[in-house]
C-alpha cells in the first residue's frame, strides 16, 4: 500500500524534465486552481492534470488519491448547499436549526460547492503528479541552500520511514516469540501490549540517531557554510515546457484581468455561455500547460523528438 | 616524523567514573595500515574517536594528555580541515547513510566542505566509479543491500579525499564473503594510494595479516603493539584471545615463524609434515597444548563412529565431561586462552548410547512462496532432535531466515507440513509455541525495552506464566549479569545486551533455541562464551539452531550443519563431513588441512594433529 | 536578528491583509489565497528561525527520528478515523525538548508522512497546525511549570480540537462561501466527530503512552545537555593514581615499537 504514492523512477520524460520545470507546472496547476472560479476552466484544468497524470503513467495512483478525498468533496458540497444562503432557485426550503434559521438548499450554492469540489480535486491531483515525477531529494535539494538544515531534518526522516518500519516489524515478532499474543486480551491489554512495541522503537530510533548525528560531524556537517550539488541539467525540453507554462500564465492574469476566469454563481448562476475570446483564452491556458505531457507522448513514440531536447 | 602523536591521552566519557583511555601513547606513519584490536570496551573505538578529534568535540567529556596531527594538536585544527585529512567509516550503515538518494549521498560531505559545483560533480564522478557505484546512480539508498550501504559509506568518505582512512568495525554487519570484498578495497587503499589506515575490527581472521602493525586495548590501555606474527605470539602467551586460528595453532604449537594466510601456514604444514627441519622453539612442546591432550586422544577416538555414522546425534558423554573439568582446572590461569581452543563438549556418540532422544522439529515438504510470489523455500526435509546443535548456513537470500521463520510459527507453510514441539504450526500462533521454543533475534535491541535487566527477564516469565522460583536469580548468575540485575540494558554494551535478551529467553527454559545470527557483532571472547553456553545448554537436552555466516563458529561449536541453496538443501550432516570437505565454506583450519586431512576441523583437532607429527618427528 | 523577525512578520501580515482588502474589488486576491499565504509566511519565518539558530548534528537527527516516529505512528493508524498519535507525540517532544524542536517535529511529522499517504493543499496546514502544537507544549511547560499529569491531558484534549479548527480554516476559506461565522461553524460541526475523536485519543495516548515517552525522552535529553558540556581536562597528577588503581598493570610489556 506504501509503494503506490512513492516516487518510482521509471525513465519517463517527465521525470527527466528540469525540478525548476516540473514545479513550476505543478505550482501552475495549483495557483490556477485556487484563482479560477468559471466551471470552464476548472474543469479544463482537471482535463490537463489528468493527461499528465496519464502520462505519467499515474492514474491508478490517483484512484487512490480520488478514494481519499472523496468524502472531503461532498462534504463541501453539503456545506455550501446548507450553509449558503444567496442563492436565488429554491430547490428545498431546508431545515430550521436554531443559531443558523431556516437552511434553504439553492441550485446556485450546489453548483458552487460542486465546483469547489473540482478545484480541491485539481489541487489534489497537482499533489499527486509532484509524487509521480518529481524525485524528493531533487526537489529538496532545490532548498539546501537556503534552508540547509530543515532540508536534513526532511530528508533524514524521509530516509528513515523505511528503516523504522522495518524494525517495527522485527520487534513486533520478537516480542510475539516471547510469548505475546496481540489479538487477545481486553482492549487494555492489547493497546499496553502495543505501547511495548512502540517504546522499544523509540528507544532504539533515538539510540541510532546519536550515531547518524556522530557520522554527519565526521562528514564535516555543520563546518561551516554549505554549497549546493547540482546534478539537474537544462535542456532544450525545460525552456520548452517553461515557455508553455508562462504563455499559460499570462493568458491567464489577462482573462482573469477581464473577468473571463471567473463565474458569477450568486444570486443567480451566471450564463454558461462564453465569449469567442474567452473560449480561445482557455484554450491557449490549456494547451500551454498540455506542452509537458504532449512532449513525454511525443518522446514516446518519435525517438528523433527525445535526441533533440 | 609521525603523521599522528597520541601522548599520555586519558579520556572519561560524560558521568563516567573510569576512563575508557588511559595514558595512551601511540604514534602512527604515514601510510601506515594499522589494525586496532581487543575486547568490547577495551577503548579500541574510543581511540580511533579520539583519533578522529570526535572525541571529545562531539562526545564531551573530560580529556587530558594530547593528539596531534601532522605535529599540531588536533584541538587546533578547525572542523573542516580535519576532516578534509581524517574520514571515517563507522560499524552500521544503516546509520551513517543520510540521504535518499546514491549520488546525493556521496556529495553530501561535499556539499558541507563547501566545494565548488565543478570540483564536487568532479569527485562524485570519479568515486562512483572507482567503487563501481554508478549502475545504482539514483537508486533510493534504503533500497540496496547491506555491502552496497556499506560500500556507498566508504565512497561518500572517500569522495572527500582524507589522507587517513579510520574504520569503526566496517564489516560487523557484513556477511564473510562482502566483509573480504570490502577488506581487499581497504588494502588497496593503502598500497595503491597511500592512505593511512586505521581499522578497528573485532573479526580478526581476515584482516590480521593486512596490517603493518597490530594494537591491542585493554582497559583503555595499549598492552600490547607490533606487527601481526609478533603480536599473534604475545596474545597467545598472554592468553588473549584475538588470534585468527591459523597463527594461534602454530603459535600454540610452539613455532617461531607464525604464518597469518592459510597460504603461508600450508607451507610451514608441509615441513613440517615431511619432518623437515622443525621451526619450533629449542625446548619441549608447550605445557600448554599438553595440557589438551587427553581429552583430545578421546576425541579423535571416537572419530570414526563420526564417520560411519552420518546423523548421529550428539550428547555428553560423561567420562569426556570429567575429562573437561579437570582440563578447565588445571587451565584456571589461562581461561581467555581455553575459550579458544574451545573445550570440545560436544562429542559424538553412537546412536545406540540411548539418551533420551526426541524429535524437535520435524518438517516435511516444505515449500513456501511469499505473497509478492517468489518461491523461498523448496522442498525442505528437516529432523532436529532433542539435544542437538545445528547451525544453517548459507549465502543471503538463501531462505535461511524465512526457514527459521517457519520454525518459530511466524510463518506458515504454503505446502507440506511442520511440527515443532510435537505442534504442527499452521494450527498454532506464533505465541503459542512461544512457550516451548525460545528465539534470540538478530539486534537484541528488538526486544529490550524494560527498565532493568530483571524486567526484561519478569516480562518473559510473565507472558507465558510461569513462575519465577529463584530462576531469574540462577540465570543472571550463569549468564555473570548479577551485577547488572538493576541497570538499564539500554547502558549496557553490545555483547551484554546480547547476554540480556538470551537471558529473557533462556528464563523460560525453552526445549528449543533458535538465534538469528548471534555471532554478528560480538568480539572473540564473547563468541567464545556464547558457544560453551550453547554447547550446555544443548547438553542439558534442549536442541538449538542457529542460522549463522559465521563457519568458524559452526566449526568449533555445532555437531550438525546444514547447508541451504537457493531455498533447497544442499547439504545435511555432521559438521565434519560438511565444513571438512568443502572449500569455500569451511573454516580457516580446514583450508589449512584441505587435502592433507579432511577430519581436522577445529583449532584443537588440528593442534593435535600437529603435535602428534612434532613428538613423532623429534 | 531574531528581535526583527516577529515584527517583520506581522507587517507582512497585515500588508497582505491590506491588500486584499483595498484591492478586493478589482483583481479579487480570494481568501484561499490570502489564508494559505499567511500560513505560507509563518512556515517560512518558522523555518528560518530554525536555520539561523544554533543546531548541533544531534539535534537534527533527534528530530528527525522522532518526526519519522510521528510518520510511522499516523501511517500505521491511518486506517482507523481520526486516531492520531502525531499529536501526542509532537506535543510531549515539544514539551521535553522545547518550542523549536517541537515545532520542527511537528512539521515534519506532516510532510514526512504525506510523501507516504500523499501529499496535498493540506500538507502545508498541517505542518503549521502540528508545528504549531509542538511549540505550544513548551510555552504552556514555561507557563505551567508544575502542571499535573491531567493538566497535560487537558492540554492534549484541547490539541485535538484546535487542530482541527485550523484545518477547518483551510478548508472553509478555499471552498465555502459566503465565509459567514454561520459557515464556518457548519465547517466545524461536521467535522465535529473526528476532532473529538482526535482529542479523546490524544488523551488517551498521552494517560497511555506519556510516562514511558517522555521518560526515553528525557534521557536523551540528558545525553545531549551532558555532550555539551565544556570539555574538561584531565589534571596530569590524577593520571598517575589511576594507573596504581588499574588491576592488571602491563606497563613492563607496553611500548611502541622502533
Amino acid at each position: 500500500m506504501l509503494q503506490k504514492f512513492i516516487y518510482q523512477e521509471k525513465g519517463l520524460f517527465l521525470q527527466s524534465l528540469h525540478p525548476v520545470a516540473s514545479l513550476t507546472l505543478i505550482a501552475a496547476f495549483f495557483l490556477l486552481s485556487l484563482s479560477f472560479s468559471h466551471p470552464y476552466y476548472l474543469l479544463g484544468l482537471l482535463l490537463v492534470i489528468l493527461l499528465s497524470l496519464w502520462a505519467a503513467g499515474g492514474l491508478a495512483a490517483w484512484e487512490g488519491y480520488l478514494k481519499a478525498v472523496l468524502w472531503l468533496i461532498l462534504l463541501i458540497v453539503l456545506i455550501n448547499a446548507l450553509v449558503n444562503r444567496s442563492g436565488s432557485t429554491i430547490l428545498w426550503n431546508g431545515p430550521e436549526l436554531p443559531l443558523f434559521g431556516r437552511l434553504p438548499v439553492t441550485m446556485e450554492a450546489i453548483s458552487y460547492g460542486a465546483t469547489m469540489g473540482v478545484r480541491l480535486l485539481n489541487m489534489v491531483s497537482a499533489f499527486c503528479l509532484f509524487n509521480l515525477i518529481v524525485h524528493p531529494d531533487r526537489f529538496f535539494s532545490l532548498f539546501s541552500t537556503v534552508a540547509r538544515k530543515s532540508v536534513l531534518v526532511v530528508t533524514l526522516a524521509t530516509r528513515l520511514f523505511p528503516l523504522l518500519l522495518a524494525t517495527l516489524e522485527r520487534i513486533r515478532e520478537a516480542q510475539q516469540l516471547r510469548g505475546v499474543d496481540f489479538s487477545q486480551g481486553t482492549l487494555r491489554e492489547r493497546v499496553m501490549k502495543n505501547a511495548a512495541i512502540f517504546n522499544t522503537l523509540l528507544l532504539s530510533a533515538l539510540e541510532d540517531s546519536l550515531q547518524m548525528a556522530e557520522a554527519m560531524q565526521a562528514r564535516a556537517f555543520g563546518s561551516g557554510s554549505r554549497s549546493r550539488y547540482r546534478r539537474d541539467i537544462f535542456r532544450p525540453r525545460d525552456a520548452i515546457c517553461l515557455a508553455g507554462i508562462g504563455l499559460s500564465l499570462l493568458v491567464s492574469v489577462y482573462s482573469l484581468a477581464r473577468g473571463m476566469g471567473t463565474y458569477t454563481y450568486f444570486p443567480e448562476l451566471g450564463s454558461l455561455q462564453g465569449s469567442k475570446i474567452s473560449l480561445i483564452a482557455l484554450a491557449v491556458v490549456l494547451l500551454g500547460l498540455s506542452v509537458p505531457a504532449l512532449l513525454n507522448w511525443g518522446c514516446k513514440y518519435w525517438p528523433y523528438l527525445k535526441w533533440k531536447i | 616524523m609521525s603523521l599522528f602523536t597520541v601522548e599520555n591521552l586519558t579520556y572519561y566519557y560524560p558521568d563516567a567514573a573510569v576512563p575508557s583511555l588511559h595514558s595512551v601513547d601511540l604514534a602512527i606513519e604515514e601510510g601506515e595500515f594499522l589494525l586496532l584490536a581487543g575486547g568490547s570496551g577495551s577503548g579500541k573505538s574510543s581511540l580511533a574517536r579520539a583519533l578522529t578529534g570526535l572525541i571529545p568535540d562531539f562526545y564531551g567529556g573530560k580529556i587530558g594528555g594530547k593528539v596531534s596531527y601532522q605535529n599540531r594538536d588536533l584541538r587546533s585544527w578547525s572542523r573542516r580541515d580535519l576532516a578534509r585529512e581524517v574520514g571515517m567509516v563507522f560499524q552500521d550503515p544503516e546509520k551513517q547513510l543520510v540521504m535518499t538518494g546514491v549520488e546525493s549521498e556521496v556529495a553530501f560531505g561535499l556539499e558541507n566542505l563547501g566545494l565548488p559545483q565543478a570540483e564536487m560533480f568532479r569527485r562524485v564522478a570519479e568515486v562512483m566509479s572507482f567503487l563501481g557505484l554508478t549502475a545504482l546512480k539514483s537508486e533510493f539508498t534504503a533500497t540496496l543491500s547491506g555491502g552496497q550501504k556499506q560500500k556507498l559509506a566508504l565512497g561518500s568518505v572517500l569522495a572527500m579525499q582524507p589522507y587517513t582512512l579510520i574504520l569503526d568495525e566496517p564489516t560487523s554487519q557484513l556477511n564473510p564473503a562482502v566483509a573480504e570484498e570490502f577488506f581487499n578495497l581497504i588494502k588497496r587503499l593503502n598500497e595503491e594510494m597511500n592512505l593511512t589506515i586505521i581499522l578497528v575490527e573485532q573479526r580478526l581472521d581476515r584482516c590480521f595479516h593486512l596490517a603493518d602493525r597490530v594494537i591491542i586495548m585493554a582497559d583503555g590501555t595499549i598492552v600490547q603493539a607490533g606487527p601481526p606474527g609478533e603480536t599473534a605470539v604475545w596474545l597467545i602467551k598472554n592468553g588473549l584471545s584475538f588470534v585468527p586460528p591459523v597463527a594461534a595453532l602454530f603459535a600454540h604449537a610452539g613455532s617461531t615463524e607464525i604464518p597469518l594466510t592459510v597460504k603461508e601456514g600450508r607451507r610451514l604444514l608441509k615441513r613440517i609434515l615431511s619432518c623437515e627441519k622443525c621451526p619450533k622453539e629449542g625446548k619441549e612442546p608447550p605445557e600448554l597444548a599438553q595440557q589438551h591432550r587427553p581429552s583430545n586422544d578421546n576425541l579423535l577416538a571416537r572419530d570414526p563412529a563420526l564417520k560411519a555414522n552420518g546423523n548421529a546425534i550428539m550428547a555428553p558423554g560423561p567420562a569426556l565431561a570429567q575429562i573437561q573439568e579437570e582440563t578447565e582446572h588445571k587451565n584456571q590461569g589461562l581461561v581467555k586462552t581455553n575459550k579458544i581452543i574451545s573445550p570440545h563438549h560436544t562429542v559424538v556418540i553412537s546412536c545406540t548410547e540411548n539418551q533420551t532422544k526426541k524429535p524437535v522439529i520435524e518438517v516435511k515438504n516444505l515449500f513456501f512462496s511469499y505473497l509478492n510470489g517468489r518461491e523461498t523455500l523448496r522442498g525442505i526435509n528437516l529432523l532436529v532432535n532433542s539435544g542437538e546443535f545445528l547451525a544453517i548456513l548459507g549465502e543471503n537470500a538463501a531462505g535461511k531466515t524465512t526457514l527459521l521463520k517457519q520454525l518459530v510459527g511466524l510463518l506458515k507453510p504454503s505446502r507440506g507440513r511442520v511440527t515443532v514441539m510435537g505442534r504442527d504450526t499452521r494450527r498454532a500462533a506464533a505465541h503459542e509455541l512461544a512457550r516451548h521454543i525460545g528465539y534470540l533475534p538478530q539486534n537484541p535491541n528488538d526486544c529490550l525495552f524494560q527498565d532493568t535487566v530483571e524486567e526484561e527477564l519478569h516480562f518473559t516469565l510473565t507472558n507465558l506464566n510461569l513462575p519465577d522460583e529463584g530462576r531469574v536469580d540462577r540465570l543472571l548468575g550463569r549468564l555473570g549479569l548479577s551485577h547488572h540485575r538493576h541497570s538499564n540494558p539500554r547502558d549496557l554494551s553490545s555483547g551484554e545486551r546480547q547476554r540480556v535478551a538470551l537471558a529473557a529467553v533462556l528464563v523460560a527454559a525453552p526445549q528449543l533455541l533458535l538465534l538469528d545470527e548471534p555471532t554478528r557483532s560480538i568480539d572473540y571472547g564473547t563468541k567464545a562464551d556464547l558457544g560453551s553456553l550453547l554447547q550446555e545448554i544443548t547438553r542439558e537436552g534442549s536442541a538449538v539452531v542457529t542460522v549463522t555466516h559465521d563457519v568458524e563458529f559452526a566449526a568449533e561449536y555445532v555437531g550438525r550443519v546444514v547447508m541451504l541453496f537457493d531455498g533447497r538443501i544442499a547439504f545435511d550432516g555432521p559438521k565434519h563431513a560438511a565444513l571438512g570437505n568443502s572449500m569455500f565454506y569451511s573454516p580457516q583450519i580446514s583450508r589449512l588441512f584441505r587435502g592433507i586431512d579432511s577430519s581436522v576441523l577445529t583449532l584443537r583437532e588440528a593442534l593435535d594433529r600437529l603435535l602428534s607429527k612434532l613428538s613423532s618427528c623429534s | 536578528m531574531a528581535k526583527w523577525k516577529a515584527p517583520l512578520f506581522f507587517l507582512i501580515v497585515i500588508g497582505l491583509l491590506a491588500f486584499s482588502i483595498t484591492t478586493g474589488k478589482q483583481v479579487k486576491l480570494s481568501w484561499s489565497l490570502l489564508a494559505a499565504g499567511i500560513v505560507g509566511v509563518a512556515i517560512i519565518f518558522l523555518y528560518w528561525d530554525f536555520e539561523q539558530s544554533p543546531v548541533s548534528p544531534r539535534e537534527i537527527s533527534v528530530i528527525a527520528v522522532l518526526g519519522a516516529v510521528a510518520a510511522l505512528a499516523r501511517v500505521s493508524l491511518a486506517a482507523l478515523p481520526n486516531i492520531q498519535p502525531v499529536t501526542f507525540l509532537v506535543i510531549v517532544s515539544g514539551y521535553v525538548f522545547g518550542a523549536r524542536t517541537g515545532f520542527m517535529v511537528g512539521s515534519t511529522a506532516a510532510l514526512a508522512s504525506n510523501f507516504f499517504l500523499g501529499q496535498g493543499p493540506w500538507t502545508p496546514w498541517q505542518m503549521f497546525a502540528w508545528g504549531l502544537a509542538g511549540a505550544s507544549a513548551a510555552y504552556f511547560r514555561a507557563a505551567v511549570p508544575n502542571a499535573g499529569k491531567w493538566v497535560l491531558a487537558l492540554f492534549q484534549f484541547a490539541w485535538g480540537y484546535l487542530f482541527g479548527c485550523i484545518m477547518n480554516v483551510w478548508t472553509w476559506t478555499a471552498f465555502i462561501y459566503p465565509l459567514s461565522w454561520q459557515s464556518f461553524l457548519a465547517t466545524w460541526a461536521t467535522s465535529l466527530w473526528f476532532d473529538s475523536l482526535h482529542a479523546l485519543s490524544n488523551v488517551f495516548f498521552y494517560l497511555i503512552f506519556g510516562g514511558g515517552v517522555i521518560k526515553i525522552l528525557n534521557r536523551v535529553k540528558k545525553k545531549i545537555e551532558v555532550s555539551r558540556l565544556p570539555v574538561q581536562d584531565v589534571p596530569a597528577s590524577n593520571n598517575h593514581k589511576l594507573l596504581l588503581y588499574k588491576t592488571i598493570t602491563y606497563s613492563s610489556i607496553k611500548g611502541l615499537p622502533r
